[in-house]
C-alpha cells in the first residue's frame, strides 16, 4: 500500500540484501531477533511473520504462543557491520495477536499508545539521550573480581591513539550509516567510560534508536576486539553510566516548554510536565532503572541523582533544566537524569511522557527549585525543604511500582503484571546471594 | 410605499392568494401588486405559473428582483407563456439557479427555446469567470429541461448522464484553461506543455456517469509524455485544475475536485505513469480501493491515454481482490459510516441513513464484487446498468431488479430536488414542513410534505428489506421450488456468497441449507422464505456455521410443529433471538436440542422470565405426588431443571434477566431439585426420616452461576440409633439421583464437619457437638451463608438455632482473626488449580469472587455482634450493609464489587459460550471474543475485555489486602 514499504522492496532488491532481520524488544528491554528471506517481506507487510510469543519474556502469557510480527517500514535500515559481501538490512516490528489486534505485551506498542494520548491532547514528544557506557577489555574480570576498562583517562580527555578514540569514530559513523544522527561524543568521567549523545527526535525513533544504538555499540567493540557494556555500575570506584534524557513537548512546530516571558523561559506546560515528572518519579523507577545494579549507581554518588528536586544547572537534581541560548526557543527542554541506559525505553519513556502529561491534565503545582547540592545537605534539612528520594534498592521500587496507578494504565495489566513478577524474582535471587562484601566483613570478626 | 397604479386589476383577497398557494399572505399581495406594475397584461400568465411553482413565494420574490436587476431579458422571457412558466418554476424550485440568473441575466436566454439537455458541450476556457457562467448555464439547462418532463422518477437516468457529462465538460474545459494560465504566466514552458499528456480518470458517482447535481469529484490523474518534465508538468496542471474550477472568485466556485482515491491517498503523487498505478495496485491497494475502481471512467484530457489506463487497470480488480471476507468488510465500512454520522441526522440523511442511496448501492455493488469474478458482464461501473446486468446473468431476480430501479430512481429524483433548492451538496433532508413542501412539489405538483414523507419512509423501509432478499433469498434457491422470474444460482455462487459472509465452511452451510428448504413440505415452504433473514442474524453472531447447524437439528426435532414455523414467519423479533443466541451459546444450542418445544419461549418475551420458586415447587410436588416410578419422577424432575436452566440461560444471554435475578432464579432451581431428590431418596430408605438440606456457599447466598456446584450440608433428626445408617444410604441414593448426563448436577459436600474425611450426614446432635468442641473459626464463617432449604420445620428450626450461636458471635477474638487470615492464605496455596495463572482465574484469582467472599464474611462476623444487620446472605448485600454500618467506605466498597460482578458474569459467559468451565479467562482469542459478546461488548473487544478483567481485580486485590489485614 504504501510508499515506505515499497521502497523497502526495492532497496532489498537494488542492494541485493540476503536476509532481513525483524526486531523488536521484549518486555524486559532485550532485543530479538528473526532473520527472514527477502522473499517473505512482501507478505511480512501484509500479513506479519508468526512467531512463538510464549517463548519471549513477558510477551505473551504461558500457553498464548501465537504472535505476529508486522515489520515497519519506515525503521528499514541496511547493517553496515555486515559489509557489502551479502549485505542484511533490519527493520522494527510491531506484534500483533493472531486476530490483528495490536499486543497488549508489546512495549512499541504501550509507547505507541501514550504518544497518542499526547497527540490527543495536542502534543508530539521528543527526547535526546545522553548514553555512557564503558569499554572494557573483555567481559571478564581480573583477579580482583573488577572488570578491566581499556584506558584510564577521564572526563573530555583526549586518549592519543587510544581505543576509546577510533572506537567512538567508528560507531559514530556506523549510527549515521544507520540514519541516526549523533550530536556529541566524548570520554567520561571512569576510566573506559564514554558518552554518545543522540540527536533530538520523536520518542517512538528515538527508542528504536536507542535499541539499535546498543547494538551498534556492541557490534564495534566486537570489531575491534574489545567489549562495550551499559551495565549501570560496573566499578564501586567509578561513576556510573546513565542515560540523561531531554525531553520536550511540541504544539505543532511551536516549543510548548518555552515561553519567553518566564523563568529559565520554562513555559507553564513545562512546569506542570517537570512536576508530573518529579511526582511520579519514585514509582516509575522500576521501570527506568531496572536491575538490582541500577540502584549501585543510584545511591553510589558521582553525579547520579537520589533525591527528587529539580534545579537550573543543579547537577545533584533528578530534573535538571539546561541552558540555552535566549534566541533558541525550540531547544528549551528539561532533562531527567536517573535513568540508565539498561532500561527498556519503550516503557521507561512511556512512563516518563505518561507522568508529564499526568501534571498537565491535572495542574500539578511545581515544588520550589532547588539551589542546593542535594547531597550535602542533611536529613533534616531534606525534609525541611520536602525533598523526597528515590527508591534505595529493586525492593522499594517494586513497592512503589505496585501501588501505582499511573503505572498499571499505561504499561497496561499484563505488562504491568509481567515487569512486578519478574523484577520480584530479581530481588529474590539477589537477596539470597553471599557476597564478597559480607565475606570480608564478617567471616573473619564473626 | 407607493400607491398602486390606477387602472391596475382589483387586488386579490387573502384567501385567493393562499389558494395559489403562497405562505405569507400579505407580503405576496403587496409583491403580486408590484409584479403587475412590472409585467402589466402578462400578470395572469405569471401568477398561474407561480400557482404550479415549487415555492411560490420563493418563485415571486426571485422574478421582482430579476425583472429590476435585468428589465428587458426578463421581460421578454415572461411574455411568452412557455418561458414565462418555465421561467417560473426554475425560480420556485432553485435559489441556486435564481441567484446565478440575477449575476448573469444574459444566461436566461436558454429559455427562449425549446427545453433541451445540453448535447456535446464545450465550455467557455478564456478565463475561470468564463468557465464557471458557462457551466451553470449548463447547469440550469439540465434543471429546466428535468423539471420540465412528467414524471422525475423516469428522468433521473438521463440527468444523471448529462450532469456527469456536463462535469467532464468542466474539467476538459478546466484543464485547457489551466494549462493556458501557466504558460501565461511562465510556470511551464511551451515545449514542456506540448510533450505532456495528462488524463483525468473520474471515480465515484461521477466515474459511475450518476453524479447528482453538486457533488465533488473525485479524479485520479495518469501522465504520459515525450517532455522529460511530464510528470512534473502533469502535477502542476493538475493542481491548477483544482483552482480553476474551485477557487473563490467573482463567480463562486464549481465543485471540489478530489484527487484522494488514488494511491497512497493524500500522502501519494498526484501524478503517476500508467506502469506506476499498475504497480501500486498489484501490489499495495486494499480491498476497498479496489472497489473503489468498478467506477473508474476517463473524464477528460488524453482520451487514449485513458483507455489505456482503464485496460490496465480494470482486469485487477477481479484478480486481486480477497474472497472471504468481503461482506464483513463492507459491511463495517458500511456500519461506520452511520455511526459517523450525528445522530440527530441518522433519520434524515438521504444517502448515508438506514435505507439510504448508499444502501443500493452497497447492496449492487457487493452482489457485483461477489460474483463479478466468475462473470465479466458483471463488471459495470453504474448502479441502473449494474442492476440490469445482475438481472440480466439471474444473480436478481426481475421483479428484485425491478424495486431495486424504481426505489433509487425515486431516492435519486429526490436528493436532485433537494440539491437543486441551493445548488449545495447535500443529504439532510430539511425538516421544516415549508421546505419540505417545495421539495414536494418541485417533484409532483400536487405532493404535499407530508406526502414526500411518506413516499420517502416507504422507500426507505423497502431498500432495507430488498437487502436481504437480494442477497439472502437467492442461497436457497438450489432446491427452493422457484417462482417465476426467481434466480437460479449454482452452487458455486451460494458458497462464494457464504463464503463471504463468514460461513468457515460453506459447503457445510449449503448442505444444511439444502436440507432445510427441501421439499413441498409446508416447513421447507415456511423455512424457504425465512432462511435468508435467518442467514444474515446467524451471520452477525461468533459462530454463523454452529447456529446453522443448531438450526437444523431444531426444524428437524420439532418436524412440523405448527407453532414452531408460525413463531419463525410472524414474529421476527423471535426468530432474531433464537439466530442471535444459537450463533453465540453453545450451551445453550445444546440444551435446546434435549428440550426443543423450549423455542417457543422465543416468542414472547414473558416466557423467558424465571420462573417464581412457587410454581418450581408445585409442579415438582404434583410429579412426587402422581409417580410410582422412582426412576421416571426423577429424570420427570432433571427435565424441569434442565428446562427451567436452559430458560433462565437463554434470558441472560438475551439480557433479558440481571445478574441478581440470573443467580437467584438458579439457586431457587437447584434447591427445588435438591429437596425433591431427597423426598425421592427417603422413599426408598425411611420416609419418615426428617433429614433436612442446609445450602451453604453460592447457594445459601442465592448467587448461583451456570456451572456453580451445589455447596450443601446435611442433618438428621432422630433419636433412633440406627438412623445414622439410614440416613447414609438415603444420601448415597439422593448422589445417584441428582446425577445428570445432560446437564451436570455437582453437589459439593466438602463443608461438612471433619471435611472430606467426615460422615457425609450427621444428626443434629452430632452437629452441635462437633460444633461446640472442634470446629474451626472459618467453619463458623462458611455458616453465615448456611440456610435450610429442607426438613421439618422443627429441625430447621433446631438447626438454625444452633449455628446462630457461632455464626454470630458478640465479639471475635484476636486469635480467631489470625485463624482466619492464615485460612484464607492456604486456600489461597492450595486451591488454584495446578498451572492456573492467578490473574486470571475467575474464582480463587486474586481479586476474584473468593477474595471479596472471603472479605465480607470475615468483616461480617467480626462485626455482626455490633450491628445485626450484618447477618444477610448475599455478598452485595453484605457488602452494601457493611458501607452502611461504616466498615468499608464506599470507594473500596465499589472497587470489591465491580469486580465481584464482572468475574460473576464472566464465569456464567464462559458456561454459556463454551458449554464447559475451567473459571479460567481464557487465553484463546475467539473464546474471549465469544465470552465478549455474551457480555454486551461490541465485536472485536476480546483484548478490552481482558484489560478490563485485568484492572478491575487487580484494584480489587489491592482493596482486599489492606482491609483483611486491618
Amino acid at each position: 500500500m504504501d510508499k515506505q514499504q515499497e521502497f523497502v522492496l526495492r532497496t532489498i532488491e537494488e542492494r541485493g540484501v540476503k536476509f532481513v532481520r525483524l526486531w523488536f524488544t521484549d518486555v524486559a528491554g532485550s532485543l530479538k531477533s528473526v532473520a527472514v528471506a527477502p522473499a517473505e517481506i512482501e507478505g511480512a507487510f501484509a500479513e506479519g511473520i508468526g512467531f512463538d510469543g510464549s517463548s519471549i519474556e513477558g510477551l505473551a502469557r504461558n500457553s498464548e504462543a501465537d504472535m505476529l510480527a508486522i515489520p515497519d517500514p519506515s525503521t528499514f535500515q541496511i547493517l553496515p557491520w555486515r559489509g557489502t559481501v551479502d549485505p542484511a538490512a533490519r527493520m522494527f516490528c510491531d506484534i500483533a495477536t493472531p486476530d490483528g489486534q495490536p499486543a497488549a505485551a508489546d512495549p512499541r506498542n504501550v509507547l505507541r499508545r501514550t504518544l497518542a494520548k499526547a497527540a490527543s491532547m495536542g502534543f508530539s514528544f521528543y527526547v535526546h539521550p545522553e548514553i555512557e557506557f564503558y569499554l572494557l577489555k573483555s567481559s571478564s574480570v581480573d583477579e580482583t573480581g573488577e572488570p578491566v576498562p581499556v584506558d584510564t583517562a577521564g572526563y573530555f580527555d583526549n586518549v592519543p591513539g587510544g581505543t576509546a578514540h577510533d572506537f567512538r569514530r567508528r560507531a559514530v559513523t556506523m549510527l549515521e550509516q544507520l540514519g541516526i544522527s549523533v550530536e556529541f561524543s566524548h570520554h567520561e568521567g571512569g576510566p573506559g567510560q564514554n558518552e554518545i549523545d543522540l540527536r533530538y527526535s520523536d520518542a517512538l525513533s528515538m527508542a528504536d534508536n536507542i535499541m539499535t544504538f546498543k547494538t551498534v555499540v556492541k557490534e564495534v567493540a566486537i570489531e575491534q576486539g574489545v567489549y562495550a557494556t551499559f551495565m549501570p555500575k560496573p566499578f564501586t570506584a567509578h561513576p556510573g553510566s546513565g542515560m540523561h534524557t531531554h525531553f520536550s513537548l511540541f504544539e505543532g512546530d511551536k516549543n510548548a516548554f518555552f515561553d519567553a516571558a518566564a523563568k529559565y523561559h520554562l513555559s507553564n506546560t513545562a512546569r506542570q510536565f517537570m512536576a508530573g515528572v518529579l511526582k511520579h518519579a519514585p514509582e516509575i523507577t522500576l521501570v527506568t532503572n531496572q536491575f538490582v545494579n541500577s540502584y549501585k549507581r543510584l545511591w553510589g554518588g558521582g553525579e547520579a541523582p537520589s533525591y527528587v528536586s529539580w534545579g537550573h544547572n543543579n547537577r545533584s537534581a533528578l530534573v535538571r533544566v539546561p541552558l540555552h541560548k535566549p534566541e533558541k526557543s525550540q531547544s528549551t527542554r528539561i532533562e531527567y537524569r536517573a535513568m540508565d541506559a539498561a532500561a527498556n525505553p519503550y516503557l521507561a519513556y512511556s512512563l516518563l511522557l505518561a507522568a508529564g502529561l499526568k501534571g498537565i491534565e491535572e495542574n500539578y503545582e511545581l515544588p520550589d527549585e532547588t539551589e542546593q547540592d542535594v547531597w550535602a545537605l542533611s536529613n533534616m534539612e531534606r525534609k525541611a525543604l520536602g525533598i523526597e528520594a528515590l527508591p534505595q534498592s529493586l525492593d522499594h521500587a517494586i513497592k512503589k511500582l505496585e501501588e501505582s496507578e499511573l503505572v498499571a494504565e499505561v504499561l497496561g495489566e499484563s505488562v504491568f503484571n509481567f515487569v512486578l513478577a519478574n523484577k520480584r524474582n530479581e530481588w529474590a535471587d539477589y537477596r539470597a546471594q553471599v557476597t564478597p562484601y559480607e565475606i570480608e566483613q564478617n567471616l573473619k570478626t564473626l | 410605499m407607493a400607491a398602486p397604479a390606477s387602472g391596475s386589476p382589483r387586488a386579490k383577497s387573502l384567501s385567493e392568494i393562499a389558494k395559489l398557494g403562497f405562505e405569507s399572505l400579505s407580503a405576496a399581495r403587496t409583491d403580486l401588486e408590484r409584479l403587475t406594475e412590472l409585467v402589466g397584461k402578462h400578470s395572469d400568465t405569471c401568477t398561474e405559473a407561480l400557482a404550479f411553482s415549487a415555492s411560490p413565494d420563493r418563485a415571486l420574490g426571485h422574478l421582482l428582483r430579476l425583472l429590476e436587476v435585468a428589465p428587458s431579458e426578463s421581460l421578454k422571457l415572461v411574455a411568452k407563456a412557455d418561458s414565462c412558466v418555465r421561467l417560473i418554476r426554475l425560480l420556485g424550485a432553485s435559489d441556486g439557479v435564481a441567484e446565478g440568473f440575477l449575476r448573469q441575466p444574459e444566461t436566461m436566454e436558454f429559455l427562449g427555446r425549446k427545453p433541451a439537455l445540453p448535447n456535446s458541450l464545450n465550455l467557455a476556457t478564456s478565463n475561470r469567470v468564463a468557465l464557471r457562467v458557462s457551466y451553470r448555464q449548463q447547469l440550469a439547462r439540465i434543471a429546466d429541461w428535468d423539471l420540465s418532463q412528467e414524471g422525475p422518477e423516469a428522468a433521473v437516468t438521463a440527468v444523471v448522464a448529462a450532469l456527469s457529462d456536463l462535469a467532464d465538460a468542466a474539467l476538459e474545459a478546466g484543464l485547457a484553461l489551466a494549462r493556458s494560465e501557466l504558460l501565461n504566466e511562465g510556470r511551464i514552458s511551451q515545449q514542456d506543455s506540448e510533450g505532456t499528456e495528462l488524463a483525468v480518470i473520474s471515480m465515484g458517482k461521477c466515474g459511475a456517469r450518476e453524479l447528482n447535481y453538486v457533488s465533488d469529484v473525485d479524479v485520479i490523474y495518469v501522465g504520459s509524455g515525450t517532455s522529460q518534465n511530464f510528470i512534473e508538468v502533469g502535477t502542476k496542471i493538475a493542481q491548477r485544475l483544482a483552482l480553476v474550477i474551485n477557487e473563490s472568485d467573482r463567480e463562486p466556485g464549481l465543485w471540489e475536485v478530489d484527487p484522494n482515491l488514488r494511491p497512497e491517498g493524500k500522502a501519494g503523487a498526484l501524478v503517476r505513469t500508467v506502469d506506476a498505478h499498475v504497480a501500486y495496485y498489484e501490489k499495495w491497494a486494499k480491498s476497498w480501493e479496489f472497489q473503489a475502481l468498478l467506477k473508474a471512467r476517463v473524464s477528460a484530457g488524453d482520451a487514449a491515454l485513458g483507455a489505456e489506463y482503464l485496460d490496465r487497470i480494470c482486469p485487477l480488480i477481479w484478480t486481486r481482490h480477497g474472497g472471504s471476507n468481503i461482506v464483513q468488510d463492507a459491511r463495517a465500512m458500511r456500519k461506520r459510516v452511520i455511526e459517523n454520522i450525528p445522530v440527530q441526522e441518522r433519520d434524515h440523511n438521504l444517502k448515508l441513513g438506514r435505507g439510504g442511496l448508499r444502501d443500493v448501492e452497497f447492496t449492487v455493488q457487493l452482489l457485483q464484487l461477489v460474483h463479478g469474478v466468475a462473470d465479466p458482464n458483471l463488471r459495470c461501473s453504474g448502479t441502473f446498468e449494474a442492476i440490469a446486468a445482475l438481472s440480466k446473468a439471474g444473480l436478481l431476480s426481475r421483479q428484485d431488479a425491478a424495486d431495486l430501479q424504481s426505489l433509487y430512481r425515486r431516492l435519486r429524483a429526490i436528493e436532485h430536488r433537494l440539491q437543486l433548492v441551493r445548488l449545495r451538496r447535500t443529504h439532510l433532508m430539511p425538516v421544516e414542513e415549508s421546505e419540505l413542501r417545495r421539495i414536494a412539489r418541485a417533484l409532483h405538483h400536487s405532493f404535499s410534505a407530508d406526502d414526500l414523507q411518506a413516499s420517502w419512509l416507504q422507500a426507505k423501509a423497502q431498500v432495507a428489506k430488498l437487502h436481504d432478499s437480494v442477497f439472502y433469498r437467492p442461497l436457497l434457491s438450489a432446491t427452493a421450488d422457484l417462482d417465476p422470474g426467481e434466480v437460479l444460482l449454482s452452487d458455486q455462487d451460494v458458497e462464494s456468497r457464504l463464503r463471504s459472509l463468514g460461513f468457515l465452511d460453506p459447503e457445510g452451510a449449503n448442505r444444511h441449507l439444502k436440507a432445510l428448504s427441501q421439499g413441498v413440505s409446508r416447513r421447507a415452504t415456511i423455512q424457504r422464505s425465512l432462511l435468508p433473514v435467518l442467514i444474515r442474524w446467524m451471520a452477525e453472531g461468533v459462530y454463523p456455521d454452529r447456529a446453522l447447524l443448531s438450526f437444523r437439528r431444531l426444524s428437524e426435532q420439532l418436524g412440523d410443529a405448527h407453532w414452531f414455523l408460525k413463531m419463525l414467519r410472524d414474529s421476527s423479533g423471535a426468530a432474531e433471538r433464537l439466530m442471535r443466541v444459537l450463533a453465540s451459546s453453545n450451551f445453550i444450542a445444546r440444551l435446546l436440542e434435549y428440550t426443543p418445544e423450549s423455542s417457543s419461549w422465543f416468542g414472547e418475551e414473558s416466557q423467558l422470565e424465571p420462573s417464581s420458586r412457587d410454581e418450581l415447587e408445585v409442579e415438582a410436588f404434583a410429579i412426587l405426588k402422581r409417580s410410582q416410578n422412582p426412576d421416571k419422577t426423577a429424570e420427570s424432575l432433571r427435565v424441569i431443571r434442565r428446562r427451567e436452566v436452559l430458560r433462565i440461560a437463554i434470558g441472560a444471554t438475551l439480557g433479558v434477566t440481571n445478574l441478581k435475578q440470573i443467580s437467584r432464579a438458579l439457586s431457587d432451581v437447584s434447591e427445588v431439585y435438591l429437596s425433591s431428590m431427597m423426598q425421592l431418596a427417603l422413599r426408598s430408605v425411611d420416609p419418615e426420616l426428617d433429614v433436612g438440606i442446609v445450602a451453604m456457599g453460592r447457594l445459601g447466598g442465592k448467587e448461583q452461576g451456570f456451572g456453580s456446584d451445589a455447596d450443601v450440608i446435611l442433618v438428621y433428626r432422630s433419636d433412633n440409633e440406627f438412623a445414622q445408617r439410614d440416613a447414609e444410604s438415603a444420601v448415597a441414593k439422593l448422589l445417584s439421583l441428582v446425577k445428570d448426563s445432560i446437564l451436570e448436577f455437582e453437589i459439593d459436600l466438602d463443608l461438612r464437619p471433619e471435611g472430606k474425611n467426615g460422615p457425609r450426614i450427621k444428626s443434629l446432635a452430632a452437629y452441635a457437638g462437633y460444633y461446640e468442641k472442634w470446629a474451626e473459626t472459618w467453619e463458623f464463617q462458611a455458616l453465615l451463608r448456611a440456610r435450610t432449604i429442607s426438613g421439618s420445620n422443627q429441625l430447621q428450626q433446631e438447626f438454625t438455632e444452633l449455628i446462630d450461636k457461632y455464626r454470630y458471635p458478640s465479639e471475635l477474638s484476636n486469635k480467631k482473626l489470625v485463624d482466619i487470615r492464615l485460612m484464607k492464605a492456604r486456600v489461597e496455596n492450595e486451591r488454584l488449580p495446578q498451572g492456573a495463572d492467578a490473574a486470571r482465574h475467575l474464582k480463587l484469582g486474586k481479586g476474584a469472587v473468593s477474595d471479596i467472599e472471603w472479605l465480607v464474611q470475615f468483616l461480617q462476623l467480626r462485626y455482626v455482634g455490633q450491628f445485626p444487620g450484618l447477618k444477610g446472605l448475599g455478598t452485595l448485600e453484605n457488602l452494601h450493609q457493611l458501607t452502611e454500618v461504616g466498615k468499608i467506605d464506599a470507594a473500596d466498597a465499589a472497587v470489591l464489587e465491580a469486580a465481584w460482578t464482572l468475574a460473576s458474569r464472566l464465569r456464567s459467559a464462559q458456561v454459556l459460550a463454551g458449554d464447559r468451565s475451567n473459571d479460567q479467562l481464557p487465553i484463546d482469542r475467539y473464546q474471549l471474543e465469544a465470552m465478549a459478546r455474551i457480555l454486551e461488548f461490541a465485536p472485536g473487544s476480546a483484548t478490552e475485555l481482558e484489560e478490563l478483567y485485568l484492572a478491575t481485580t487487580r484494584k480489587a486485590r489491592i482493596v482486599f489486602e489492606r482491609l483483611f489485614a486491618q
